[in-house]
């Protein structure tokens, strides 16, 4: 018999015990993995959707919504003059809800700017002209739109007909509905506005000159602000908050798990009060006796983060089809995220075992004699 | 009853012995000498109450005493660098409950003494092994022990009292729970394992029976020993 087998047999004294402590520890788990490996997905995404279209920088108006502030389309204007800087593209993007799905990027492009370009067509064809009220749905979209080329659409209070099929070559892309500009402003009463411009460099621009155009940028254009396209989304106050909620959110969660791991380890070490004096009274150390109570919190930390892992890759699983947020979720369920889980279980094993093996350690050996 | 050794090398020496509780207002043990020799069987008598398990507390380092010398082979126990190595390694405690970890199997039992020593893993399941051998045992090794009788859960508490081989065995009315068939074998059993073995045992019971086979006796009576049926020697160069 090894010092494991003793700690495997305390946990299994209570197995029912045991086990409801297993899915306190490991809901919390999950609840990380699951909305830290989303809004790392989101972010991810959305970083890729940008690098899909070629875009290097964005000059947007990030405040606390999830979608940007609109400004004046004519700043474009100012932005294109500036040195280091090969092309522009217009966008006016908006979260709303199209027919079955109640969160759909609808993403407007300036017809014929650089943002179309990355779009493959599946099926039916692009718009035909700027004007034209017509829709072309990423592969995701459609999908869950259930939508094929000809079907109407109906966007905001208008019905435009969807044109075509694309690939976006990233889930932001393919989850979009994709219009030309002048038609959303039309539909959404934002005549003269974007809320976005994607800015390309000329080929050999360093990161340094990239940052020093973002600083002439927001110098000229104080309505908006400039960032490399891959910080754009992580300076997005919005975003901030969903992630900061996303942690608290987990970290609330971890923390009950907490206090399920100490109210079981205590109540462990108070039903085997005497059982652990008697081991003092056959010559075991209080350091062993400390090791034993920690290693069995740190294995139920171990294996809630296992089982949470699970849980969460199953509940991003199930979040994934359902139809009111189905096409718009690419979570990052990564390796690292898994054992980053993991290790946050095991410590806060460890540290919910602190206090009941320190209770553990002041017990005396001679209350063996009094039972 | 047998003569004592009285010319064996002391195991124990107490001078003076005292234990109180509760800020003195429990006074235990009330100024206890004795001497205790190698290879020595005593059987401590008293009522409830007089002070016999507190005494066998202070023998196996369970406890402190409030004031007096308590000595292990000439050495102050009040000094030891590790009681629980001393507890490990010297002592071999058998009690009146067993008090056997009801999850581990009668040999998981037997081999938890063991952790505290250099000895492999295998090693101590041999050893234990061979100690429920010892003991009768040996078809009952893998049961828990709830699905053992009192005589056979007292069975495993002895083999895991000598499970380190120690020199001394402190036995707490070991037959108290046991009906009078059971007691006797395993009192025979305590016996020959003590003197196959030269090991001193303190034994502590009610039962004038028992203490009969004891080569002495100290009798106790409110914290103190008011007779020795073969006293010890006096005891000189004690501080």
């Amino acid at each position: 018999m090894t010092f494991s087998t003793v700690i495997v047999r305390g946990l299994m004294r209570r197995p029912v015990r045991t086990g409801l402590t297993l899915v306190g520890i490991s809901i919390g788990i999950a609840a990380v993995v699951a909305l830290v490996g989303i809004s790392r997905g989101f972010q991810k995404s959305w970083e890729k959707g940008l690098k899909a279209r070629g875009t290097d920088l964005v000059v947007s108006n990030m405040g606390s919504a999830l979608t940007p502030k609109p400004f004046a389309e004519s700043v474009r204007d100012q932005v294109a003059k500036l040195p280091h800087v090969a092309a522009t593209c217009t966008l006016l993007v908006e979260l709303t809800s199209i027919e079955s799905s109640q969160m759909m990027i609808l993403s407007s492009r300036e017809w014929g700017g650089f943002a179309w370009e990355n779009l493959k067509l599946v099926s039916g064809r692009m718009p035909r002209d700027a004007k034209e009220p017509a829709v072309v749905l990423g592969q995701t979209a459609a999908d869950v739109l259930k939508k094929k080329v000809g079907d109407p659409i109906q966007i905001e209070t208008s019905e435009l007909t969807v044109v075509g099929i694309v690939n976006g070559g990233a889930l932001v892309e393919d989850g979009s509905a994709i219009m030309s500009l002048p038609v959303l402003q039309e539909l959404a009463g934002e005549q003269g506005k974007v809320n976005a411009i994607d800015v390309r460099c000329t080929p050999g621009t360093s990161e340094e000159q990239m940052h020093k155009l973002c600083e002439q940028m927001n110098a000229l254009v104080p309505e908006a602000r400039a960032m490399i396209a891959s910080e754009n989304l992580s300076n997005s106050q919005g975003y901030r908050i969903v992630k900061a909620m996303s942690w608290g959110t987990s970290l609330l969660a971890v923390l009950v798990g907490v206090l399920g791991v100490m109210n079981t380890m205590l109540m462990t070490v108070f039903e085997r009060t005497h059982e652990i004096c008697v081991l003092l009274a056959l010559g075991w150390k209080r350091g062993r006796i400390v090791r034993m109570v920690l290693c069995e919190s740190a294995l139920l930390g171990f294996l809630g983060g296992v089982a949470g892992v699970a849980i969460g890759i199953a509940g991003v699983k199930v979040l994934q089809n359902t139809p009111a947020i189905r096409g718009l979720l690419e979570p990052d369920l990564s390796l690292g995220l898994f054992l980053v889980s993991v290790v946050i279980a095991v410590v806060v094993g460890v540290v919910s075992g602190l206090y009941p093996a320190w209770r553990s350690s002041r017990l005396t050996p001679s209350a063996a004699l009094q039972g | 009853m047998k003569p004592a050794p009285l010319n064996a090398a002391p195991v124990f020496e107490a001078v003076g012995l005292k234990k109180e509780f509760d800020d003195g207002q429990v006074r235990a043990l009330r100024g206890v000498d004795f001497r205790i020799a190698d290879g020595e069987f005593i059987a401590v008598i008293g009522p409830s109450g007089c002070g016999k398990s507190t005494l066998l507390q202070m023998l196996g380092a369970l406890d402190h005493p409030s004031a007096g010398t308590l000595r292990y082979r000439g050495k102050s126990m009040a000094e030891l660098p590790d009681p629980a190595a001393y507890r490990a390694r010297e002592i071999g405690f058998i009690f009146q409950a067993f008090h056997l970890l009801p999850t581990f199997t009668a040999i998981e039992n037997v081999q938890m003494p063991m952790f505290e020593t250099e000895r492999p893993v295998h090693g101590r399941k041999d050893r234990a092994l061979e100690l429920l051998k010892a003991v009768g045992l040996e078809h009952r090794v893998n049961h828990f022990p709830a699905k053992l009788s009192g005589g056979e859960r007292q069975r495993v508490a002895i083999a895991r009292s000598l499970a380190n081989a120690p020199s001394v065995l402190l036995a707490d009315e070991p037959t108290g729970n046991l009906d009078s068939e059971n007691a006797r074998l395993i009192l025979d059993l305590i016996v020959r394992v003590q003197r196959e073995q030269n090991m001193t045992l303190v034994l502590v019971t009610h039962d004038m029976a028992i203490a009969a086979r004891a080569s002495r006796a100290l009798q106790m009576k409110d914290g103190q020993i008011v007779s020795a049926s073969e006293p010890a020697p006096p005891i000189s160069g004690v501080t």
